[in-house]
Order: C-alpha cells, then structure tokens, then sequence
C-alpha cells in the first residue's frame, strides 16, 4: 500500500542523510518484515490448533477444549506450547546429532520462506517477485528434504520408512499440484503472485467475480487435493499416521523441536490455502477494495480460512488411503487430469 | 513355525537368513499397538510390502478360565464367563447358562426366556458398534468412533439400570434372570431404538457410501465360501463368504425361532462384506428386539432351582449365535456342584486361526483392515 | 567493495564449505545434506546473476528432486549407517595435480577477461524469454532432451521391475 512504501522510502532517505550505507536500512527492514510474519505464523498456527480441535470436536458431538482461559479455552493452544517448551529435549543416543536438529529447522525454513510471497493486501507482499508462484513450490519442495532428514536421524527403522514414505507422497503430489497451478498463469499470463490478484479483479455480468476458480474449477480441484497431499492431512496422512504399522516420521522427536513440526505443519496449511486463494479465489479482491484498501486483508484471511476450514473438515470425515492407492491416484488419475486442463487452458487462451 | 527356529525379531532375521532373500524381512506388530485390539503379537513376514506369512501369537491373556470352572460350582462361573468375550458378556452368559440348563433339564419361565433375546441382541448391537468405531478408527477414520459410542453409551446406560454393571453384568442366572427390568426401563429401550434406527443411514453416509473406505477394503482379506467352512469360521465372517449359517435360524435355541429376522449373507468373501454383514446385523437385532418387547409375557423371572445345582452326570454342549460366531460351551458333569470338565468354544479362536490364509499376499497396510474384520477379543481366544 | 561483492564472497564460501563436507565428508548422509545447502548456496548465486527462474527451477528440481533421490538410494541401502566413505585413495596424487591445475587455469582466465564475459543486458522477466527461446530458437535440444528423459525414465522402470 501506499503509506507502507512512502513509509519505507522516507526510512531510506533519513538514514541515507545521516550517512549510514543503504545496507543497514535494508536489514532493518527486513528484519521487521520478518518479525511480522514470523509473529503473525505464530498466532495464526496456535489459533489453527485451537480451531482444529474445535471442528473436530463439534464433527464428532463433542465439545473441544473449554476450560483453559474461559470462553471455549481459547488459550488451549497457549498452554499446549508453553508445555512442549517445558519438556525436557531427548535426542536418541544413537541418533545422527546434527541432522537431527537441523532437520526441524529445515522444515520450518521452508514454511516460514515461502511466506515472502504471500499477497496479503493490495500492495501488501514482502516482496512481489518475477517468479512468485514458482519461487513458491520450489521452496514447499524444501519441507520434504526435511522429513527425510528428520526420518533418518532419528535412528528408528519405522521413522525411516515413514519419511521415505512420505518423501515419496510429497513428490508425487508435486507434479500434479504444479501442473494445476499452470492454468491460472496461462490465463494472467505472469507467474507474480500480486498481478495474478490483480488480474482477478472486476466480474463478469456484474455479479460473477473474476476469479479464476470458475474457468479453471478442474484445476482448482487438483490443486486442492495435492496441497492436502502435500501437507499430510488426511486422506494422505500415511506418514503421520499412528494406528498404521509404520510410526510418523517425528515419532523421536519431543518437545520444542516437535512443536516445530507441529507449527511447521500448520504454517504449511496455511501457505498452501493462501496459494489456492491467491491463484483461484481472487486473493484479496472483493466488494469495496477500491474505496477502503485494507478491507482486502480481511477477504483474503475469510478465504484462507474458509479453505483450511474445508481441509479440516475432510480430515475429520474420511479415512486413510493406503500407500499404493494414493500413488495410483496421483500418477494415474490427477496427473492426466492435470495435464489436460492445461492443454485446454492453453489451447482456449491461444485461440 | 518348529520350536527350534529361533523368533526373529525385526531385521536380526536379515542376518541370519542371508541365503534367502533379501527383500524377506519380518515385521513384528503387538503385542502392544493401537490396532491389535487386545494383546495380540502378529509377525508379519514380508516380501516388501506384500505379506508372505503371518504367524499370530496369543496367549498373553491366558488367565486358566477353565481350569478355574473346575474349581467353581456352577453359579460362581457366571462371573467368569462375563470375562471371556467383555464386549458381549451377555452372550457370553446366555451360552453358558443354557448349557448349564441343558444338562440339568432345567425350565426357564417364558419372560426371562425373551428378556434373555433383548439382553442378548442389545449387546449384538453394543458389539458391532464397538467394532464399527475401532474398524473406522484403525482406518484413519476418527469420527465414526465417537458416532459408534455415543449409541453404545446408550446401550451401556440400559445395561446399567437393569443389572448395576456397564461390562460385566454376571446377569443370567441359571433357570432365569437375576432381576426383573426396573421400572421404565421397557421406555427407555424404545427410545434407543427409536434414536438408532437412523443411526445407520448416518454412518452409510460416513463409512459404507464413502468411496475411499470402500477402496481400503474392498478385496482384500478373501476366503471363500468352502475354505471358510474347512476353518471352522463362524458367524460374520462365515456369512460373509456367502455361507447362509446362523445358529438362530439353523440351530434355535431359547425362544429366537418365534422371531421374524433376516439373516444377512454376503458373497464378496472379503473385509467388505464381513463389515456389511455387521451393519445389517445391527438392522436386524433392532427388529428383534421390538418383536421381543411387543410379545414380552408377564411372570417370574427365575425358576425354582435347587439351592446347590448337582446336575446329573452327564454332558452338554450348547452352541449360540454371540456377535462373534458360534460360541460353543460344553460341560461334564459328574453329580458334584463342581463341572469336571468345562470347554468354551471359542469363535474368534477359530476366526483367528483362519487369519494366515486372509493375510497371504496383501500389503503391510492391509494386516490392519483385515484383523479388524475378524473382529477379536482376546478374552476370548486366550481364556 | 559494493554490497553485491560482499554477498557474493559470503555465498561462495558458504557453497564451497558445504562442497568440501560433501567430498571431504566421512558420513555418508551429512554428504548428502551438505549437498542440499551446496545446491540452495548455488540457486543463490543465480539470483545474484539475475537468473531468478533459474535459481527457482535449480532449487524445485535439484533440492525438491535429485537429492531426495539420492536420499532414497542411501537410506534404502542397507548397513550404510557402518560405511564411512573413503576419502583418500590411491587416484589422490593424480587428481590433486588435476584439480590444481585447473585451478590456476581457471583464475588465469578470470584475469584475462573475454568478450563473452560482459555482463548481459538486464531483463526484466527471465522467465517468458526463455520460454520463448526454449520454443523457438532452441526447439530442437529441447525436444532432444525430453526424449532422453523419457528413455531414462523407461529404462529406469524396466530395470526396476522384479520379474
């Protein structure tokens, strides 16, 4: 927006008038925009965790958590944390040290990078890039070098075969995932994520958004069902799942490191509902954008959650697949799906 | 699997058996796990992910049950038989006070004679609704669990007001009942019935029209009708091979042959039609238990019996129809108020021992589903 | 010194670090994970040569695809956790000799400069330019090289299957 650019330009200017080298600006900066996103992941994975036990809880003629804090224990989620802080941190004896820490940094890295792209409002993106959406996968490609990490330093057979597993799942729903993600470049013709919002403006006949879930509705189906691959959620939670032969990949893990995991989870939810509203549901376009720009934050949040609110919902209504169903799935049935709404996609814009 | 072979553990067997294959490895499952309801060891032999061979092993809830009834005078066993299959203590009370009766050539009294069938399908609905939520659950499927225990905390609760217990209820007594139905309870039977009825249209709408679960069970875990036979199988499990055999229809004992019910048989031979059998059970024992409840006569509850019970020497064996199959209870009497001899045919015994053959060439996530089919208690198998 | 300078000698540290674990390492998959940071530092680099979708596409298929794979082939063979890799042999001498020579070859090139080596002209958008000379100009390699995918892929599966 355009407070928050002259706000950055006249930083600029003041300390390049006291003589300071641009380098030390630019840092502040980014050290405050990452204190921003890093403080808004936080809130929004604990208030996620609150929220999925919630739905589950009323889904399933319960009533959730309602103690902690008063009104329905809303500060579960800050209870919850406070407690993996406290536990004490066990690394397996024989468990490979460094990897082994290093693999629940590497998986919220990944969560956390992919934010920079994010369109949160008008004008409201760390940094718009070129090459928005694929700088996108290729850093959510980055989580699952963690989980293999994670999986193999935690010198537990099952763990292992867990995280390949689940590696496994990651990449065979990458393809598909960006495949579908094709189709909304085609029709904006840019890969940046602020000027496909921004191609999504307006409507057709006066009611309909622009939003190119209606062309590309297939597209959007695929790309729903490969994110829920890609975060692990059921129905494609064979490396989380617990009642299955083979333990998560995590399964050594306690504590703070695991509440990485954890948040890293939820950021990831959040990315990928953030990519389906950006690319499908318009972003942050909706009534009254023009006249009161920050209102856009509040449409883009309504759809995120709306989307997370549907994976949580499939979560707790459907069953698991078994490994080899789901890779069929992937390769046999989305893939094709996949490649033929492009081949439409681009056929209908060419012509 | 001899004696002698040492009980390979994880990939220790890799090791040792170098000259074979190299993909075989052995995965071992239980006894303590989530899914292997009840402490159960299955070792899983395995050539990559498809199953090879599958050895169970039981007995670590092995607590001397009939040894023990050759302790016990014939009404101190009561209790003991609650302990056997603790998901349907009635059926497992019923089985073996008919037994009992049976040798002694003891009447029952007509309205204990129908209070016995409600008891005794009520804890068949209990029972498959218990099954249901763990099959669900197993499978990934977290709410169908709590949907299942609602109805059956509804069950427990009836249970509760007639006997005072929610598990073991040691309710059947030889030549009767222990007590009456309380005042109201009849009331509170209709309207769970009632509130059930479309219950299942829920959980088709959860489970059985869902097609991912159906993906997760359909063709695996195949017997076919005559092998089932050759096993021994019985109850759902049987039926869902397509063998039309309920010991309710084909063998009536108490006063089931005065009901009019179905008895649902599937030929899918697989995990899909054990489940579908199940569900349909459930429909079924709704409508015997309202047939029950129309036509429940007024009178004793308990016949005159001798106040030491010394039946005559002899034998019996009674087979009835529990959740699980045929469940068989066979006594010798030799005149004292002790059985010489006490035997519990036990139906997930002889389902389990068909589990080998089920699990021979399916996928390591299969062992799940399939266990979950057979429907095990180890009470019961391990006695 | 410009700032550039600076990232790119902090960069090229890094990525020259994380290659010395990778052939220098003895446990196999710390190797393997210093390669990951090896091709991150390298997709930097690229950013900092203004080829940003290259640096994308280098993360996506070098990160997120060839060292999973080889993550799959090290964990998948067993008894590798007891193999520490050689990292001397008896080649030491010959390749010490080699890789010094190319080394001073290398910084004597730097020196001299080239035509070649002028800085291309900034673009705004790497990405549809090279689309469209991956579709035009260089249709062929292109084409050829999917065909050498699909045959690797096909051979791959063949050699895979268990009769």
């Amino acid at each position: 927006m355009d407070a928050v650019s002259r706000a950055v330009e006249s930083f600029y200017g003041l300390t390049t008038a006291w003589g300071i080298p641009w380098l030390i600006p630019a840092l502040v900066i980014m050290t405050i925009v990452v204190s921003i996103i890093l403080g808004y992941i936080s809130v929004a994975a604990m208030f996620l965790i609150w929220w999925e036990r919630k739905i589950s809880a009323h889904i399933q003629v319960r009533f959730g958590p309602m103690r902690v804090g008063g009104w329905h224990g809303w500060a579960q989620s800050i209870a919850d944390g406070l407690k993996l802080l406290l536990k004490e941190d066990i690394i397996p004896s024989r468990a490979d040290k460094v990897v082994f820490v290093l693999a629940p940094v590497v998986v919220f890295a990944a969560a956390l990078a992919g934010y920079v792209t994010i369109p949160f409002g008008p004008g409201l993106i760390v940094r718009d890039l070129n090459i928005g959406i694929l700088y996108m996968v290729a850093i959510s490609s980055l989580t699952v070098v963690g989980i293999v990490m994670a999986g193999w330093s935690s010198n537990n057979k099952y763990a292992t075969l867990g995280a390949l597993r689940s590696a496994a799942q990651a990449v065979s729903y990458e393809v598909p995932l960006v495949l579908s993600l094709l189709g909304p470049v085609i029709l904006a013709g840019t890969m940046s994520m602020g000027r496909l919002v921004d191609a999504q403006g307006g409507t057709w006949l006066g009611f309909l958004p622009r939003w190119y879930v209606f062309p590309q509705i297939v597209g959007f189906l695929v790309y729903f069902t490969c994110a829920l691959a890609e975060c692990n959620r059921l129905p494609f939670d064979i490396p989380e799942a617990e009642s299955e032969l083979v333990a998560g990949f995590h399964v050594e893990y306690s504590g703070m490191r695991f509440a990485i995991f954890f948040l890293a989870e939820y950021a990831n939810m959040f990315a990928v509902a953030a990519i389906a509203t950006t690319m499908f549901l318009g972003g942050w376009q909706g009534p009254l954008t023009t006249q009161l720009p920050l209102i856009g934050v509040l449409w883009f949040l309504l759809k995120c959650y709306f989307l997370i609110f549907v994976m949580m919902w499939l979560r707790w209504t459907l069953n698991r697949l078994r490994v080899d169903q789901l890779m069929d799935f992937a390769w046999k049935v989305l893939l094709p799906i996949a490649f033929a709404n492009l081949v439409i996609t681009s056929l209908v814009v060419a012509l | 699997m001899s004696m002698t072979t040492p009980i390979p553990i994880g990939t220790q067997v890799i090791t040792e058996r170098l000259g074979e294959t190299m993909e075989e490895m052995y995965v071992n499952m239980g006894p303590q796990h989530p899914s292997t309801h009840g402490v159960l060891r299955l070792m899983l032999k395995l050539d990559g992910e498809v199953i090879t061979d599958c050895i169970p092993y039981i007995g670590y809830l092995h607590r001397c049950h009939e040894k023990i009834g050759e302790n016990r005078n014939y009404v101190q066993i009561i209790p003991y038989t609650d302990r056997l299959d603790y998901l349907a203590s009635m059926a497992m009370n019923f089985g073996y006070v008919l037994s009992v009766e049976r040798l002694m050539n003891q009447e029952v009294p007509p309205r204990a004679e129908y209070m016995r069938v409600i008891l005794a399908e009520l804890q068949r609905i209990a029972s498959h609704l218990l099954w249901l939520g763990t099959f669900g659950l197993d499978l990934g499927n977290f709410t169908i669990f709590i949907y299942c225990f609602r109805e059956r905390e509804m069950v427990l609760d009836l249970f509760e007001a007639v006997s005072g217990q929610r598990l073991n209820y040691a309710f059947y007594r030889i030549g009767g009942m222990a007590m009456d139905f309380p005042d109201g309870w009849i009331e509170q039977c209709r309207e769970f019935l009632t509130w059930f009825k479309p219950r299942i249209p829920e959980y088709d709408a959860l489970v059985t029209d869902n097609i991912l679960f159906q993906k997760r069970i359909r063709g695996i875990g195949v017997m076919d009708g005559p092998t089932a036979v050759n096993y021994g199988l019985s109850g759902p499990m049987l039926r869902a091979s397509g063998i039309n055999w309920d010991l309710r229809r084909n063998d009536p004992y108490s006063v089931y042959d005065r009901f009019e019910f179905n008895v649902p048989v599937f030929d899918t031979c697989d995990v899909w039609g054990r489940f579908l059998v199940r569900r349909q059970e459930m429909i079924e024992s709704v409508k015997i238990i309202e047939q029950a409840l129309e036509g429940l006569p007024s009178g004793d509850i308990q016949a005159k019996v001798p106040k030491t019970i010394k039946p005559a020497a002899g034998q019996a064996y009674v087979r009835t129809e529990s959740p699980r199959g045929e469940l068989g209870f066979y006594l010798v009497s030799d005149g004292t108020p002790k059985p010489y001899r006490y035997k519990v045919r036990s139906p997930a015994f002889c389902n389990l021992s068909a589990l080998t053959e089920m699990m021979r060439g399916c996928l390591v996530a299969d062992a799940v589903a399939i266990l979950g089919s057979v429907d095990i208690v180890l009470g019961e198998i391990d006695r | 010194m410009t700032v550039q300078l600076g990232i790119f000698y902090i960069l090229a540290a890094f990525v020259v670090w994380a290659a010395a674990i990778v052939v220098l390492g003895k446990n196999i998959v710390r190797a393997a994970v210093a390669l990951i940071f090896t091709f991150c530092g390298m997709a930097a680099l690229y950013v900092l040569l203004d080829a940003e979708f290259l640096a994308a596409v280098q993360v996506l298929i070098y990160v997120g695809g060839i060292t999973i794979l080889l993550l799959f082939a090290i964990m998948l063979t067993s008894g590798i956790s007891s193999v520490t890799a050689r990292v001397v042999n008896e080649q030491t001498p010959f390749s010490a000799i080699a890789a010094i020579g190319l080394l001073l070859g290398l910084i004597y090139a730097s020196t001299r400069g080239n035509a070649a080596m002028a800085a291309p002209p900034r673009l705004p958008e790497t990405a549809p330019f090279l689309g469209r000379l991956l579709l035009t100009t260089y249709a062929l390699p292109f084409e050829a090289v999917s065909i050498l995918l699909l045959a690797a892929m096909v051979g791959a599966i063949v050699l895979a299957r268990k009769e």
